[in-house]
């Protein structure tokens, strides 16, 4: 029994910990979420930094970001047509595309971008915050920091999910149209049926809700784990370690419960 | 805005004096500035967020307070590149530009160890005498005899 009650109590410090952050992360999601839903959160510095994170969250990376997606749809959309052919299925290729695509590839893909490029940085930068005192200073300026630091990357995140999906996606419909018709406008009317059979209301509110899961996830994830790094500089790694891996995990669970939803 | 000393005999003290003036505004070593802003916006923040100002006008407020210290070339500089005077002015405007009643110096030898800070803090808070704000100095009661006698 004597070898027993260190290793529960270490298990137990360490599935507590665990619980913290994740309670931490919900609690973090809810009060964002309120915050950034009441008009008066916003005044003229809230919206300057809300501005600021959509351009660095959505903005910059919207070129690079819609030209590989752009070549990715197109060398995937010909692989569907070329097989589809192959077996005879080729009525079949542009709803397979844009299933496998719009629905599926895209969003997921996004928010994997997203993620490796500014919730890894938001998670250092917030944890970094932290370790310093940069956000004990704020408040003490009497500066909200949840409004005016965290919310505007929150808002930075979904917008910037949201957009890169919509972009790469209205992109992907394109190539499809032409990958499967050529390029030439007479069989709209053809492609226009597919569509609404592909998207029905159903299944664009489980589109755009499963897009606003991985915006929120992309920051909210990074930040709570960031708020949770304790005041030491050699943290910092560990934070955005783990920051990163729960946030891998959390985008797989989202995808997981979307297909789990549409197709079981 | 003058300064007035609060003797200090040890940190529990210096602790317990901050807590019971929460109403303040600490320039102390462990509040830092935000390391990925320019000086100008660390300070021009506090207005343009508290007050809701448009950027301009703070930015102008913030401007206008570096001016009457004589450090309006670290404007555009960043939290590393500056040197402990730099930093202290930087941390000092950024807690007088939210106007606070009280504004509590922490241990003035930490901030500026390079100097010998009590003519440095006379000169540079005499440039704001006209400010109504107050301001304490938190100083440990063993560094009494490096400031000039009144």
């Amino acid at each position: 029994m004597a070898f027993l009650t260190p290793f529960l109590t270490r298990r137990g410090a360490g599935l507590l910990g665990t619980w913290r952050i994740w309670r931490d992360t919900g609690r973090l999601a809810g009060r964002t979420l309120v915050t950034a839903c009441t008009p008066s959160a916003y005044n003229r510095a809230t919206r300057d930094v809300v501005m600021k994170q959509i351009y660095f969250t959505a903005w910059q990376i919207l070129p690079t970001f819609t030209l590989f997606a752009a070549l990715l749809a197109y060398v995937l959309i010909q692989i569907v047509v070329t097989t589809a052919a192959n077996y005879g299925l080729s009525e079949f290729a542009l709803e397979v595309s844009v299933r496998m695509l719009v629905l599926e590839i895209l969003p997921l893909l996004t928010a994997l971008f997203v993620a490796l490029r500014s919730s890894s940085a938001i998670n250092t930068e917030v944890a970094l915050m932290k370790i310093h005192g940069e956000i004990e200073a704020l408040e003490d300026a009497g500066v909200d920091t949840l409004r005016l630091e965290l919310m505007p990357r929150v808002i930075g995140g979904v917008v910037s999910v949201l957009a890169l999906v919509t972009v790469s996606s209205a992109l992907t419909l394109v190539l499809a149209y032409v990958a499967v018709y050529g390029p030439q406008l007479w069989s709209l009317p053809d492609f226009s049926r597919v569509m609404a059979k592909v998207f029905d209301a159903q299944i664009m509110l489980g589109l755009l809700l499963k897009t606003l899961a991985f915006g929120l996830a992309v920051t909210v994830i990074p930040v709570a784990e960031g708020l949770a790094t304790p005041r030491k500089l050699f943290m910092a790694p560990v934070s955005v370690l783990r920051g990163m891996v729960r946030l891998f995990f959390v985008l797989m669970l989202i995808e997981m419960l979307s297909l789990a939803y549409k197709y079981i | 805005m003058k300064p007035v000393m609060q003797w200090l005999d040890d940190d529990a003290g210096r602790r317990a004096l901050i807590a019971a003036h929460p109403e303040s505004i600490l320039v102390s070593p462990e509040l830092p500035l935000r390391a990925n802003l320019s000086v100008l916006d660390n300070i021009a923040m506090i207005p343009e967020y508290r007050e809701n100002l448009a950027y301009d006008a703070a930015a102008d407020r913030a401007w206008a307070l570096l001016g009457r210290v004589g450090q309006t070339d670290i404007a555009f500089r960043r939290d590393p590149d500056l040197n402990h005077e730099q930093r202290f002015v930087a941390k000092l405007l950024r807690a007088l530009v939210a106007n606070p009643p009280v504004i509590l110096v922490d241990r003035p030898g930490m901030l500026l160890p390079d100097l010998h800070y009590p003519p440095y803090l006379e000169n540079l808070l005499a440039r704001l005498e006209d400010l109504p704000n107050d301001c304490w100095i938190l100083d440990y009661r063993w560094n009494a005899p490096l400031y000039p006698s009144r």
